[in-house]
């Protein structure tokens, strides 16, 4: 490859009080450095091979398939169970107790006895148990309609209509892929020096790469058994267009709150790729066309992109005008000259909406995966000690940072009822995090400490009686319900992306931002807000199956190629 | 059966904020528990007795009254979460070759792992002593100079942290996995559950998001 010319000029980093707003982190897109991206690269790039030495599954759907993904070093394999769901027990919600089918993501190859102890606990899921060869839990649940429209033309020798494949994007969908010692699976620590677990998510998200082509097998055997002869498998070309759907809920928003260092690496290296971009002196003519052709294929992604959700709706509108403006401008802007896409990206932080912005920050990364992709493995929290409080800190310097990184919330009147009407709490009936309402319902008792920004301000206002050189430590002696904050402040003075600077208790609160913010760095596409708290996504759609991985450009299948779709 | 390192910390945090720690004391003491418990030593149990014995106990009377030495609790006893908490606020006092001392701590053996995280801090191993135990770790391993003998002792005693120049070579490495107290973690359970809002008809309504269909 040619060497790249010098920068002439270094674009800096966009600031955390930019970054760090619901509303932006709301607006995020999958990228280069999204979780399914990183796995899918380093399957193609690796070769891993894959196998399916067990599908024994009956007429009726029931049985168990086992999956294996064979990496240069080691053998991960997915066991999944079909059971036969009445239709009445099917929910999404995560309080569900029974699936279509169940799956776990064993340690190696696993025996009969390994599939016979799996066989009484990974179908009960939370009221099951698993051990430390088992690395996920998870379970999903069919798209009725979509399931039965497949598998009757299948049946009947025909394929499926292509409308109805793009209006679901999926046949099954998961309500919960649980890893990291849950159930009592192996913690991420012991696997966490492996280079393909070394980015976030990828065990969970292999987990799900292996039920896309554990669905599409089941439901070409489910119309094989009802059509016999007649039966035709999938379409390559449709089978693809199928994604994993996902529903997500609450349960998944604390999480940006309760891993500020991990958060912040996640936030990092993808600001870290978007000022390497911008800081590109000159691009080339295949860069350049790289680009254009991956924002004609947004374009045609984000038209096929459905919500019945009025602020998604809207959304939508903005960022569908929003892109015939970028294209617009793209045609005629000169990208051939001195730091092009810097110029672009000023141009469209003051044309374009915020959803828009960050696709465009998005696609501006995809021509350039030797500046981008290493970043992935940065993305991980390799430091543990982080929790560690600098005692020797003195209030002047504790007061400091956070005029620095909360200076937002010293803003906020938290004694006004709008600025605190939320408060997250934990059901006992269910034990998930829920957001309730704090003057209507009693829960304050049982507040959990997702606030950061009233708890930063609260903590401000108890330093101030406090003599400037008194270290922290003394008064954490005195003041231990500031610990929580004080860990924290510390944590964003050495990680600035690792707070949201929003108010995340106030009465026009939408969780759904941070559940966005989460899904785009999984990969996902097509966000489905179904109420202000929770979202249906699509993972994986349009990725290459196992089998293709070797076949073309893997790398770019979040985008639906040009003059497929709908014909 | 054993248990992952991250339930074991999950359940400890949700135990000691239950029994009025704060978030912050509550975390460390999580993560506490998860250290001793990964060096297969009872980190369960003993913050079960603490938990139990301190349950709804001002902070302020079982922390050291002062950074001064020797460490004294108002109440006469000082809690090993709120004692080790303060020992790592103040790891630097080691490095310079101070002691810190604590009179009257109870289940002594959970301030280690404060310790182990002051050793992380100043590079160095460091020493816990208290009579007939010395525990050595370096932040990662742990060497105890005598492995028959009770470590997980309820009982109070003066103990003492200073830094040492090497670690013992018998020193062992942490597991992956816990073997937790059974009778402890029910214990830590029943605590846990108090941190959880109890249903109310509106906190169903509201609470989850609920009320759209799941099936398409």
């Amino acid at each position: 490859m040619k060497p790249r010319p010098e920068p002439s000029f270094t674009s800096s980093l966009r600031a955390p009080s930019q970054v760090m707003r619901l509303a932006r982190l709301g607006s995020f897109h999958q990228c280069r450095l999204s979780f399914m991206r990183i796995l899918t690269r380093r399957m193609a790039r690796e070769a891993w091979s894959f196998t399916r030495p067990i599908f024994d599954i009956d007429a009726k759907g029931v049985g168990h398939a086992v999956y294996c993904a064979h990496t240069p070093d080691r053998t991960y394999s997915l066991v999944a169970f079909a059971h036969d769901l009445p239709a009445e027990s099917r929910s999404d919600r995560v309080i569900a107790q029974a699936w279509d089918s169940t799956f776990a993501l064993f340690d190696g190859v696993p025996t009969k006895e390994d599939i016979a102890r799996l066989r009484t606990n990974v179908p009960l899921q939370e009221a099951g148990r698993v051990t430390e060869t088992e690395l996920s839990v998870s379970r999903a649940n069919r798209s009725v309609r979509l399931w039965e429209h497949v598998i009757a033309r299948l049946a009947d020798g025909r394929q499926p209509d292509l409308h109805e494949i793009l209006k679901v994007g999926y046949l099954m969908r998961t309500t919960a892929v649980y890893g990291s010692g849950k159930l009592g699976a192996a913690d991420r620590e012991a696997i966490a020096a492996r280079p393909e677990c070394s980015a976030p998510f990828q065990i969970e998200m292999l987990s799900v790469f292996l039920t896309r082509a554990y669905v599409r097998d089941l439901v070409q055997h489910m119309a094989k058994t009802r059509g016999g002869e007649r039966a035709v498998p999938l379409a390559p070309e449709i089978a693809r267009r199928m994604g994993i759907g996902n529903s997500t809920g609450l349960g998944m928003a604390p999480f940006l709150l309760n891993h500020p260092t991990l958060i912040n690496n996640w936030i990092a290296a993808r600001e870290t790729a978007i000022a390497r971009v911008r800081s590109v002196p000159l691009a080339s003519a295949d860069e350049v066309e790289t680009f254009r052709d991956l924002l004609a294929r947004t374009i045609l992604s984000v038209d096929l992109w459905r919500s019945d959700h009025p602020i998604q709706i809207e959304k939508l509108t903005d960022l569908r005008v929003d892109l015939q403006r970028l294209s617009h401008h793209v045609e005629a802007a000169d990208l051939n000259t001195e730091a092009p896409w810097n110029r672009l990206f000023m141009w469209a932080e003051t044309e374009l909406c915020l959803e828009a912005q960050e696709c465009l920050a998005s696609l501006m990364l995809e021509p350039y995966g030797d500046l981008v992709d290493s970043l992935a493995d940065e993305m991980s929290d390799l430091n543990p000690a982080a929790f560690r409080i600098d005692g020797t800190m003195s209030v002047a310097q504790l007061r400091e940072i956070l005029h620095r990184n909360y200076g937002w919330a010293m803003d906020i009147n938290w004694a006004e009822r709008e600025n605190c009407a939320r408060a997250w709490y934990v059901s006992e009936e269910k034990l998930e995090p829920r957001l309730g309402e704090r003057f209507d319902e009693p829960i304050a008792d049982y507040e959990q400490p997702l606030a950061p920004g009233r708890d930063a301000a609260a903590l401000n206002d108890a330093l101030k009686s406090w003599h400037v050189d008194a270290p922290i430590a003394a008064f954490l002696l005195a003041h231990p319900e500031h610990r929580h904050s004080v860990r924290r402040a510390q944590i964003v003075d050495r990680a600035p992306y690792a707070e949201i600077r929003d108010n995340t208790i106030s009465a026009d609160l939408l969780p759904i931002d941070m559940l966005r913010c989460k899904l785009a760095f999984f990969g996902a596409t097509q966000f489905d807000p179904r109420s202000d708290r929770w979202v249906r996504i699509c993972l994986f759609g349009n990725a290459p199956y196992p089998e293709n991985l070797q076949e073309s450009n893997c790398d770019d299948w979040p985008y639906p190629v040009l003059g497929e779709t709908l014909q | 059966m054993t248990h992952s390192l991250n339930e074991i910390e999950a359940q400890s945090r949700k135990a000691a904020r239950g029994t009025g720690l704060s978030w912050g004391m509550a975390e460390e003491a999580a993560k506490a528990t998860r250290w001793l418990e990964s060096h297969q030593l009872p980190g369960v149990r003993l913050l079960a007795e603490v938990l139990t014995r301190n349950d709804g106990v001002a902070h302020a009377d079982i922390a050291p009254q002062t950074l001064d030495a020797p460490w004294t609790a108002r109440s006469g006893v000082l809690c090993p979460l709120a004692s080790g908490a303060a020992l790592n606020d103040c790891a630097d006092r080691l490095a310079t070759g101070h002691h810190i001392e604590m009179e009257d701590v109870t289940s002594p053996l959970l301030v280690v792992p404060f310790a182990a995280w002051a050793a992380l801090h100043i590079c160095s191993p460091v020493r816990v002593q208290w009579p007939d135990i010395r525990i050595e770790t370096d932040g990662y391993r742990i060497w105890v100079n005598d492995p028959k003998a009770q470590v997980g002792l309820a009982s109070k005693v003066a103990l003492t942290c200073s830094r040492v120049s090497e670690m013992n070579q018998n020193a062992s490495l942490p597991e992956l996995r816990g073997r937790v107290c059974p009778t402890g973690w029910d214990i830590l359970g029943t605590f846990a559950h108090r941190t959880y809002a109890p249903d109310t008809p509106e906190s169903r309504r509201l609470g989850a998001g609920a009320g759209v269909s799941d099936n398409d």
